[in-house]
């Protein structure tokens, strides 16, 4: 019975963090507001760090770890606002290996563990809710491949990606699977969003008779269980970032009420101020036992995974927000101003909240499950 | 991280099923419950902890040259997990077992350990704990109860309360002054006190939930031999911080989380049959979004357990974090119970008296009980301040 990290992986976490303190300050995040919004020099020094090798067998050139230990490192990404692709190329890494065929592997892998390929997610839609089962972009059948059709909405960089990771259904009645295809593939059209967050990229992905053949879909055949797959790892990146977000805005904000003084007092010697620190405290720990446990249920895909993910994006998000507005209201004025840069943290986790699930959908899946397994009302 | 238990602990685990098994009633659980009756109940309890004693399962964390086995942290959380997965009775000497054995190990002297620990496990002396005070709640070290020493006794006069057992008790811990031109942390010390002793008398109070588990408890000129004296005069202060770091371990955590998952469980079962209009009132989306949300919560706290219990494992000390635990699930099983008379809806009034009341009325005793979890060992107020000035090093 251990459910704690080992000393290497406490270690990865620190240089991690060392790392991110050294080269990318608040002010590199500004900086992420002109141009295309991706930080090459920030990539360089992440595969340096090994980011993007882990997830990759060592037969592949990288270091055949797992979720575990990417657990206390992708905390840290959330906590210095890495944007995207980072996780999401590392989210999508997991699901090739997982479910690729030996040959996407062979062909994917090894750059992927060098830096030289970045992967992002394109699942959601305007006219859909979080069930996979909501997607309605269609692939049709066409000569030896397939035809693809349709909209996509808030993919992640699409820009600058080097593939496209996108989940759609087979077939009018078919099979949910995943199809890496170029950004610049014929039939393909990007428009830039305005999101919530401008540190971010975000774009419509418009898909007019598009063309998959078979090498480009995951696994050689359309599969749902790489889409949940894809989905849950996803949601599990999210659930860590947002918790790396709320410690980092419970660090500001401690330090603030220590230093900030009013009625001649540090504001942090009031129960006021305090007790909602406290609480901000206990829920970001909550929020650690939920995504660590999250995170080796998927390096274990563990029978419990659905449950694990569900629980800690619910809660993670939950937590992000709370603390996330309590930051702001502790800090007061400046808390407010766009100077101070609270709002980044705030604009990361509102889109992260509302990214592969929110907490209500993940709620309701959970409550769903455990109904049918404790077979409740059955007497 | 391994969230499994070796071939050892398993053994342990499946020697103590099947001693279950064969020891609680037929039908327990099912068909076989506590004696609803308190007083009946505390004899119950009393009687299933000597049953456990002579089975050789009751204070299994002792060191085996005062009765107990010994028992590594991992089989104490697999002996508190299997328990309350029996739906096995929580023994009455709770804090006796706990506090007080725990205290003796620590600060008694090797004549008070042999004296009064084989009486604690053997279920022959329960005791109670006489701390707070009508004027030393949270500000505990403010205790009023003098403790004035007359050739080899002390003489004892004061009041305590909220004293849970005091009423089947034998002894009492007692947190007295016997100092009161010292600062008040300095000036008091740790006495056990034998409940016959002329000029102890208690006065049982009654709970928001009807009960009467706890007491006040009156000190008139009460003697107390010198030989009963914890630690050194004044020195009572850091015993009885100690006594309150021990009050309750990840490991007990661990068979309490399970307990809540079952009235969890039984309130998800019961939303499900419960009729409203034309559906359950399971369908409501509502009544979902709370069940599931205490779901999570219920199951985190497992979780969070697990955490503090394997930095435990590692041999790393017990500190402020306990604190997190505490305040975290005291208010989300609160947030359960609450959940669960918003699933009752119209029902929710009809208290255990009634034949109508879902479940029994259990979900509205539990819910009162629950009003209880955010006061006891260390309010949430303190729990906070703990947090904010010991984790966070915010001022004072």
């Amino acid at each position: 019975m251990d459910f704690d990290f080992s000393d290497e992986q406490y270690m990865f976490q620190q240089a991690t963090r060392g790392l991110l303190d050294k080269s990318y300050g608040l002010d590199r995040v500004r900086a992420l507001l002109e141009g295309d919004g991706l930080d090459r020099e920030l990539w360089t020094s992440l595969t340096e760090s090994g980011a993007f090798a882990m997830l990759v067998p060592e037969e592949h050139g990288g270091m055949g770890l797992s979720f575990v230990d990417l657990s206390l490192v992708l905390e840290e990404y959330g906590r210095s606002l890495v944007p995207a692709p980072v996780a999401e190329t590392i989210a999508a890494t997991d699901v090739i290996v997982r479910h690729g065929t030996a040959e996407q592997e062979e062909r994917l892998l090894p750059p992927i563990a060098e830096g030289r390929l970045k992967i992002v997610p394109a699942v959601a839609e305007a006219e859909a809710g979080y069930d996979p089962e909501d997607i309605g972009v269609t692939a049709v059948p066409s000569g030896n491949g397939w035809k693809v059709s349709g909209r996509k909405v808030l993919v992640p960089h699409a820009a600058t990606a080097d593939l496209i990771l996108l989940a759609i259904r087979f077939g009018e009645e078919g099979s949910l699977g995943l199809a890496l295809i170029e950004p610049d593939r014929a039939g393909i059209s990007l428009r830039e969003h305005a999101t919530l967050d401008p540190s971010s990229r975000f774009h419509q992905l418009d898909l007019d008779g598009v063309t998959i053949v078979r090498d480009d879909i995951v696994g050689g055949e359309p599969s749902a269980a790489s889409v949940t797959r894809l989905l849950d790892a996803c949601g599990v990146v999210a659930a860590t970032m947002m918790t790396g977000i709320s410690g980092k805005v419970l660090d500001q904000a401690v330090g603030y009420a220590k230093q900030r003084t009013q009625f001649d007092k540090p504001i942090g010697s009031f129960q006021a101020i305090k007790h909602r620190c406290a609480d901000m405290a206990v829920a970001i720990d909550a929020s650690r036992s939920a995504a660590y446990y999250a995170a080796w249920a998927l390096a274990e895909d563990a029978p419990d995974r659905r449950r694990a993910v569900s629980m800690a994006k619910s809660y993670c998000g939950d937590t992000s927000r709370f603390v996330c507005n309590e930051g702001i209201q502790l800090h007061g004025g400046i808390g407010f101003t766009w100077e101070l840069g609270l709002h980044f943290y705030l604009r990361r986790a509102k889109v992260l909240e509302y990214s592969y699930g929110d907490a209500a959908y993940h709620r309701e899946r959970l409550l769903a499950d455990t109904i049918q397994q404790i077979g409740a009302g059955r007497g | 991280m391994d969230f499994t238990y070796s071939a050892e602990d398993l053994a342990f685990r499946d020697e103590l099923r099947t001693w279950l098994a064969a020891n609680l009633p037929a039908g327990w659980g099912e068909t076989v419950f506590e004696p609803e009756d308190e007083d009946e109940n505390a004899m119950f309890r009393l009687d299933w902890e000597r049953k456990l004693h002579k089975g050789g399962w009751n204070g299994i964390a002792w060191p085996q040259k005062y009765g107990g086995r010994g028992a590594s942290l991992v089989e104490q959380a697999i002996f508190a997990e299997e328990m309350a997965r029996a739906r096995a009775p929580e023994g009455l000497n709770i804090i006796g077992r706990n506090l007080v054995a725990t205290t003796l190990l620590h600060h008694g002297s090797e004549e008070q350990r042999q004296r009064y620990l084989p009486k604690i496990i053997s279920g022959e002396e329960v005791w109670c704990q006489g701390f707070s005070e009508p004027n030393a709640g949270s500000d505990l070290a403010s205790v009023r109860c003098r403790a004035i020493r007359e050739g080899d006794h002390f003489v004892v006069n004061g009041q305590k309360i909220w004293t849970s057992f005091a009423q089947y008790a034998q002894w009492c811990i007692l947190l007295a002054r016997t100092d009161s031109t010292l600062p008040k942390h300095q000036g008091i010390s740790f006495l056990l006190v034998d409940m016959s002793t002329p000029g102890v008398s208690i006065r049982p109070l009654r709970q928001i939930s009807g009960e009467s588990e706890f007491n006040e408890t009156f000190f008139d000129n009460v003697k107390v031999p010198v030989a009963n004296l914890v630690g050194d005069l004044n020195g009572g202060w850091k015993i009885a911080m100690t006594t309150l770091t021990y009050e309750r371990g990840p490991e007990d955590a661990l068979g309490r989380q399970i307990r809540f998952k079952q009235e969890l469980d039984t309130l998800i079962d019961t939303a499900a049959t419960l009729k409203r209009g034309a559906s359950p009132a399971i369908d409501d989306p509502t009544v979902r979004q709370k069940l599931a949300k205490a779901v999570v919560e219920v199951e985190i706290m497992r979780l969070n357990c697990l955490r503090a219990f394997s930095k435990a494992l590692k041999g790393k000390p017990r500190g402020p974090e306990a604190s997190m635990n505490k305040l975290y699930w005291s208010h989300v099983t609160q947030n359960m119970y609450e959940a669960a008379l918003e699933t009752l809806g119209p029902l929710a009034p009809l208290d255990g008296g009634d034949p109508l009341s879902p479940a029994d009325g259990r979900f509205q005793l539990s819910f009162l009980r629950s009003k209880a979890f955010t006061i006891y060992s260390g309010s949430s107020e303190i729990q906070r301040n703990i947090i904010a000035e010991r984790l966070l090093g915010m001022p004072k």
